[in-house]
C-alpha cells in the first residue's frame, strides 16, 4: 500500500469493538457512581444531554430533563457524596446494558465520530426503576483517546411524568 | 366525614395528619376545592389559532381548553361524550375543527355544540337530535386574568379577579418584565411524579425554614466547584441560580411573605433569591426603551419568589416559570412547569429561565429531588399515627402588618401555611354550591 503525506494524517476508522468497550466502560463508571472518573471522559465542552421530547433538536430554548456542562456535573459529583443531602442517604445503584453499537459517522481528518447504541439501565434507589432508549455519543480524538463532546440520553418516555433521577444515567 | 369532624381537624397553628393521608379526604378536597374553584388551565399562548386546544383534568374532571375555530372565542368544555360518556378528545393538545368520539362517532364542533350523530334514523321522534342543547358538550365557566385562564366548575363564587386579589400583581409582573408587555409559552413541558400528597408541594413553597437543611448540601457542593476553579475563574451560571438555595435565615427572614384571602400568597418583595442574576445583554436596554428607567427600576424591584394562587398554580414572575399542581390521589401528583418567553426580549432571558426550571424544577433537580425525598418520609410519617398533628406555629401573630388587602409578615413565619388551611377549612366546610349551568 503506497502512502501519501495527507494520509499520513489520516485517523483509522474505529471498530466496534474498541466503541463498544469505551461506551461499557463508561457505563460501568455510572453504575459504580464514580463520577470523578466519569467526568474525566469529557472533553472541557462536553455536555450531557436528556432531552424531554422525541427529536428534540434545541437544548437552549426546549427544556430538557438534563443539558449539563462539565461545571455542572461537578456540582453534582459534589452533591451526590455529600453527607446531609436527603435524596442521597440511599445509595443510588445502577445495571446498565448496552447494545446494537453501531457507528454513525468518522471524520478521518481528526478522528471524531459519532456511536449510536441502544440502552437499558435498571435503576435502584429504594424502589426498581427501568429506563431504555438510546444513546448517541458525540466523541473527540484527543491524544490518542476519546473524549465524550456529547452523551445524548434519549429514553423511549422522555416526555413521560417521572420521579426523581438521582444520577446521570 | 360530617363538617363538624373536618373543622377539629384544623386549628389555629396546627393540623391533623389525616388531611395528608386519608381518602375521604382526598376525595372530598377533589369535590369542594378542585372541583368548586378557579383552577388554572392554561396560557392563551398555547391555543393561538382556531381549533387550537388542550386537555386538561379540573380536579377529577376531563376537560378541553379550545379556541373556537370559527370565532377565536375560548370556551372550556367538558371533555366527554353526551351518549356514553367517552373522552372525546385523547390528545394532550392539537388543532381541530371538531370533536367526534372514537366510539359511536358523536361529533361535536369547538363550541361543543353537537353537530351530528351517525344513522340517527334509530332515534326518530325522540329526544336525541343535535336540536337537543342537552346533548352538546357542557361549558364549564372560565376567564382569562391577562392570559391567564382558569376554569370553575361551580357557578357559585367570585369572579377570576376577585379571586386571585392582591396576589395577582405577580402575573401583573411577570407581563410588565417583557419589553412588549406580553407573555408566550415556550419550550415545552416538564412532569415531575411526586409520591405524595399534592399539600406537601404547595405547604413547602413559602416554607423558608427548610432551605438551609434540606438544601444544605446543593450550596455545598457549588463552593466546592468554586473552591475547586483555578484563580481568578468566574463561577459558572448554575452556581449563581442555585447557591442561593442555600441563603441564611437572615436572608430569608428580610425577604418577608404575604398572604391574602382565599389562601394565596407570595415570598419575597424587593428581595428575593432570585435578586442577584447577573444582566443579560440587551434587556435592560429594551426594557428602558419600552418603559423609560424610571418605570423599568420599578418593574425589575420586585422581587418575589413563589407565588401561590391557592391551590392549583404557582409562579416565579422574576424567571418566568409556572408550576402547576395535579393531584391524582391522595399519595400521588403530577408538578407540571412550564416556561415563558418574555416578548422583545433576548433569547439568552429564554435560556436562563430553561436552566433555571432544569436545574430547580426537573426531575433531574438535586433541589426539587431533596424536596420529594422530604414530603415522601413525611407522608410515611404521618401515615403511621406517631403523632396527630402537624405543628404551624412559627411566629404567630408576630412579626405581622397589614399591607392593603394583604397581611405582610417576617419571611420564616409560618403564616402562609396557616392562611392556606384556613382557606382549605372554608373550602371544606361550605355548604353545597350550584354545579355547572
Amino acid at each position: 500500500m503506497t502512502t501519501t503525506p495527507k494520509e499520513t494524517l489520516q485517523h483509522k476508522c474505529p471498530d466496534l469493538a474498541e466503541m463498544s468497550e469505551f461506551l461499557y466502560d463508561e457505563a460501568d463508571l455510572l453504575d459504580q457512581t464514580n463520577l470523578k472518573d466519569w467526568i474525566d471522559l469529557f472533553s472541557e465542552d462536553g455536555t450531557y444531554w436528556m432531552p424531554v421530547v422525541v427529536g428534540q433538536i434545541d437544548p437552549l430554548n426546549h427544556i430538557s430533563i438534563f443539558y449539563d456542562d462539565k461545571a455542572m456535573m461537578q456540582i453534582r459529583r459534589h452533591n451526590l457524596k455529600h453527607a446531609n443531602a436527603p435524596s442521597k442517604e440511599i445509595d443510588v445503584r445502577s445495571s446498565h446494558i448496552i447494545g446494537n453499537v453501531r457507528i454513525i459517522s468518522f471524520d478521518e481528518e481528526n478522528g471524531n465520530c459519532q456511536v449510536k447504541s441502544n440502552f437499558q439501565a435498571v435503576v435502584y434507589y429504594g424502589t426498581q426503576t427501568m429506563f431504555a432508549g438510546t444513546y448517541t455519543h458525540d466523541l473527540v480524538k484527543s491524544n490518542d483517546k476519546y473524549l465524550i463532546r456529547q452523551k445524548r440520553v434519549d429514553l423511549i418516555n422522555c416526555d413521560a411524568s417521572h420521579s426523581s433521577i438521582i444520577n446521570y444515567i | 366525614m360530617d363538617i363538624a369532624e373536618i373543622k377539629n381537624l384544623v386549628e389555629p397553628t396546627r393540623i391533623h395528619r389525616s388531611i395528608y393521608t386519608s381518602t375521604e379526604i382526598f376525595d372530598l378536597e377533589m369535590e369542594r376545592i378542585f372541583e368548586k374553584t378557579w383552577i388554572y388551565i392554561g396560557h392563551e399562548s398555547q391555543i393561538k389559532n382556531p381549533g387550537d386546544y388542550l386537555t386538561v383534568n379540573i380536579g377529577r374532571r376531563p376537560a378541553i381548553l379550545v379556541r373556537d375555530a370559527k370565532d377565536n372565542k375560548i370556551h372550556v368544555l367538558h371533555n366527554q361524550c353526551t351518549h356514553r360518556g367517552a373522552k372525546v378528545a385523547g390528545k394532550t393538545c392539537g388543532n381541530a375543527r371538531a370533536f367526534r368520539c372514537c366510539y359511536h362517532g358523536w361529533t361535536f364542533k369547538t363550541d361543543g355544540k353537537l353537530a351530528g350523530i351517525p344513522h340517527k334514523v334509530g332515534y326518530e321522534a325522540t329526544e336525541i337530535n343535535n336540536k337537543n342543547p342537552d346533548l352538546d358538550l357542557k361549558k364549564i365557566r372560565s376567564e382569562s386574568y391577562r392570559g391567564f385562564i382558569f376554569a370553575n366548575l361551580s357557578m357559585d363564587g367570585p369572579d377570576l379577579k376577585s379571586f386571585l386579589g392582591d396576589a395577582a400583581t405577580s402575573i401583573d409582573n411577570m407581563i410588565e418584565r417583557s419589553p412588549k408587555g406580553e407573555l408566550e409559552i415556550a419550550g415545552g413541558v416538564l412532569r415531575f411524579r411526586h409520591n405524595c400528597n399534592w399539600k406537601f408541594f404547595v405547604d413547602n413553597l413559602n416554607d423558608t425554614m427548610h432551605p438551609m437543611i434540606t438544601h444544605q448540601s446543593v450550596g455545598d457542593a457549588c463552593e466546592a466547584y468554586v473552591d475547586e476553579l483555578p484563580e481568578g475563574e468566574q463561577q459558572c451560571k448554575e452556581a449563581e441560580i442555585i447557591s442561593p438555595f442555600g441563603s441564611s435565615y437572615k436572608k430569608f427572614d428580610e425577604m418577608g411573605v404575604s398572604v391574602g384571602p382565599n389562601g394565596h400568597a407570595f415570598t419575597g418583595g424587593t428581595e428575593s433569591i432570585h435578586s442577584s442574576y447577573s444582566d443579560i445583554p440587551g434587556y435592560i436596554e429594551a426594557m428602558h426603551k419600552k418603559y423609560g428607567e424610571a418605570k423599568t427600576s420599578q418593574i425589575l424591584s420586585i422581587n418575589r419568589h413563589n407565588t401561590i394562587f391557592y391551590p392549583s398554580l404557582t409562579i416565579k414572575g422574576a424567571i418566568q416559570a409556572i408550576r402547576i399542581v395535579r393531584p391524582i390521589a391522595v399519595n400521588e401528583t403530577e408538578i407540571e412547569t412550564w416556561t415563558f418567553r418574555l416578548k422583545g426580549a433576548p433569547d439568552k432571558m429564554l435560556q436562563r429561565t430553561m436552566l433555571y426550571s432544569r436545574l430547580i424544577n426537573s426531575p433531574s433537580s438535586m433541589v426539587g429531588s431533596d424536596d420529594l425525598e422530604a414530603y415522601v418520609r413525611l407522608q410515611e410519617g404521618l401515615t403511621s399515627g406517631g403523632t396527630d398533628w402537624v405543628d404551624m406555629s412559627r411566629f404567630t401573630g408576630r412579626e405581622e402588618h397589614q399591607d392593603g388587602n394583604m397581611i405582610r409578615a417576617i419571611g420564616t413565619s409560618d403564616i402562609s401555611l396557616r392562611n392556606q388551611y384556613q382557606a382549605w377549612l372554608d373550602y371544606m366546610t361550605k355548604a353545597k354550591t350550584r354545579e355547572v349551568a
